[in-house]
């Protein structure tokens, strides 16, 4: 098996009078990406800065690529932390930007020429080396900041909120060309961000900081369908909370109706509890046990969805084969129970 | 031209005039041979001075002096200043304003308060008299104006560039050598100039610490002036304007080089 480029053990960081990161353990292998999500205060750029050696650690252990790295300084890490806004040296150009990890290291100068050409070619910006930082776009300035980054091939890349000050078309071209170097360089990379869609969309794994701690590790296709807890669930933004009972055999009662789920009940006990999906785990059907009647459209650039009122019970749902129904249209509908998460309620 | 603009035209030719009429006049005067009240013009013109001052006499000695004293004190606070700065534009709420009244206080402090204080406790040290004795004592006040400087500098400067330069693989002196000081050359230029200039043109802490052994060019400006010899006296006083206002051309021309279109 290979051995993980990197591993935290019980990592504690205090912060201030708060109580900062407790008893935080990962691992995360050669060129896997992990994505770490997490509201405003979770932690998560402690986390980062804990890893890179540029925070205090209280308790716990940072291993990279086998060696205990907790005692060392950042620069000795071989791990690079990348900060939110790139920050370019302004009194180097481009080239001499993505030169500079290499020029620390001592490495000799026909190599330097040949790496920050390749490093500059893998994030499309040939021609641009003699280019001063102020001269560059904010795209641009990204790019260069992600070459720099990764030229001396470290073990392990972290990259504080790597997407969230740019508008949707930066994004996209910055997204691509972290992807490109990441597949090039294959740095294992831990990424914070409070943006689902990033976790997403680049995360092999996702973890969820919640209060300090973290509360839950998974794949994003696992995550997404079933989050640990309740709180998780609310932090991803999972909109669905329906109230209900727990009966025998396998069935929920709701205010909506009552539905089988085999598998989602496993270990909830009899009794109150919540079921939490999202809207594409609720299948619209005519004869679905549940039922709501239709109070609003909801119109996101990517989909349409509906919310549905029953009971005083409002969730939100696909708008089905048939396209948008009626407002005060009684819709009918089941749930895919491999996408629904039942935690106990009150 | 506009009320307003007359009104502009005439302050700035009023503070020309400030400027020029005295700077012509302590021209005349180290020329004048004889020049008498009321006479508006001196009798004759002399370049004996001058001449002095070429020919490495008294006011030639006493600026090769303060050259060099000028420019040890420079390197000297300035080196110390770049660190001091920083650490304490690092610290925060009532450390850093403690810090900034310390480096402050030489400034405020009388300047013969703090050659007072100094002379005491240098010439304790045996430095009484000494170049290194007045080196030092210029350093305090040079060291505290820089220290000012570069605290305001780099409480502009985002810390994170340095965090980014150490986790891109630079120990920290590679961090000064590359990153900050570099990217600060400007600024360390400018606080160079600006000790050098303290140092140039103190005259209490070199009185009192030199013990007249110590012999720099305002030092030999006031001995002219009290001894009535005004030629040399005014060429000393021309020669003491020289780097004050080739340190404005330099940054003035600097500055306009910055604002250039790329």
């Amino acid at each position: 098996m290979t051995a993980p480029a990197l591993r935290v053990e019980g990592l504690a960081v205090p912060f201030g009078e708060q109580a900062g990161l407790t008893g935080v353990a990962f691992e995360v292998g050669p060129a896997e990406r992990l994505a770490v999500v997490g509201g405003s205060g979770a932690g998560k750029t402690t986390l980062l800065r804990a890893i890179a050696g540029l925070s205090p650690v209280g308790a716990g252990r940072v291993v990279i690529g086998g060696h205990d790295v907790t005692a060392l300084p950042a620069e000795r890490r071989d791990a690079v932390y990348l900060h939110q806004s790139p920050l370019l040296f302004p009194h180097l150009t481009a080239g001499e930007n993505v030169a500079f990890p290499l020029r620390v290291r001592r490495v000799p100068q026909a190599e330097i020429v040949a790496r920050v050409r390749d490093a500059l070619a893998a994030v499309r910006l040939d021609g641009f080396a003699a280019r001063a930082p102020r001269t560059l776009s904010g795209g641009q300035r990204h790019r260069v900041a992600l070459a720099r980054a990764v030229v001396s091939r470290p073990a392990v890349l972290l990259l504080d909120e790597p997407l969230s000050a740019l508008d949707p078309a930066l994004r996209e071209e910055v997204r691509e060309s972290l992807l490109a170097l990441q597949r090039a360089y294959r740095p294992a990379l831990v990424m914070v961000t409070h943006d689902l869609d990033d976790a997403g969309l680049l995360g092999d794994r996702i973890g969820v900081l919640l209060g300090g701690r973290l509360a839950q590790l998974a794949r994003p296709e696992e995550l997404f369908a079933r989050p640990a807890t309740l709180a998780v669930a609310r932090l991803l933004g999972i909109p669905n909370v329906l109230p209900g009972i727990v009966r025998p055999g396998n069935r929920f009662e709701s205010p909506l109706g009552t539905v089988a789920l085999h598998g989602a009940l496993a270990g909830v006990a009899v009794g109150p509890a919540v079921a939490v999906f999202r809207p594409d785990a609720a299948a619209p059907a005519p004869d679905g046990p549940l039922s709501a009647r239709v109070t609003a459209v909801r119109h996101r650039a990517r989909e349409t969805t509906i919310l549905a009122t029953g009971a005083a019970v409002q969730v939100e749902l696909p708008t089905g084969s048939d396209g948008v129904p009626a407002m005060g249209t009684l819709v009918r509908f089941g749930l895919r129970a491999t996408a629904v998460s039942v935690f106990p309620g009150d | 031209m506009t009320r307003a603009g007359i009104v502009r035209s005439a302050l700035i030719g009023l503070l020309t005039a400030g400027l020029a009429v005295p700077l012509a006049l302590l021209v005349a005067a180290s020329m004048a041979d004889r020049w008498f009240w009321p006479a508006l013009t001196p009798d004759r013109l002399t370049r004996d001075a001058w001449g002095s001052l070429l020919a490495g006499g008294r006011l030639g000695g006493a600026a090769a002096t303060s050259v060099a004293l000028a420019a040890a004190t420079a390197v000297l606070a300035t080196g110390l200043a770049l660190p001091l700065g920083r650490a304490l534009a690092r610290l925060r709420g009532w450390r850093r304003g403690l810090g900034a009244a310390a480096a402050f206080l030489p400034i405020a402090v009388p300047p013969i308060a703090l050659a007072t204080g100094l002379q005491l406790s240098l010439l304790s040290m045996g430095l009484g008299g000494s170049f290194a004795g007045v080196l030092l004592a210029h350093t305090v006040p040079a060291l505290g104006y820089a220290s000012l400087y570069f605290l305001g500098l780099f409480a502009l400067l985002d810390p994170r560039i340095e965090d980014e330069a150490r986790s891109l693989g630079a120990p920290r002196v590679e961090v000064w050598r590359r990153v900050l000081i570099p990217m600060l050359r400007r600024p360390i230029a400018e606080a160079l100039a600006l000790a050098f200039l303290v140092s140039w043109a103190q005259v209490p802490l070199t009185l009192l610490i030199g013990g007249g052994a110590v012999r720099t060019l305002p030092v030999e400006v006031l001995a002219f002036v009290r001894a009535g010899q005004d030629r040399y006296a005014a060429t000393g006083a021309l020669l003491l304007l020289a780097p004050g206002i080739a340190a404005l051309a330099l940054g003035l021309s600097a500055r306009r080089a910055e604002a250039a279109p790329l």
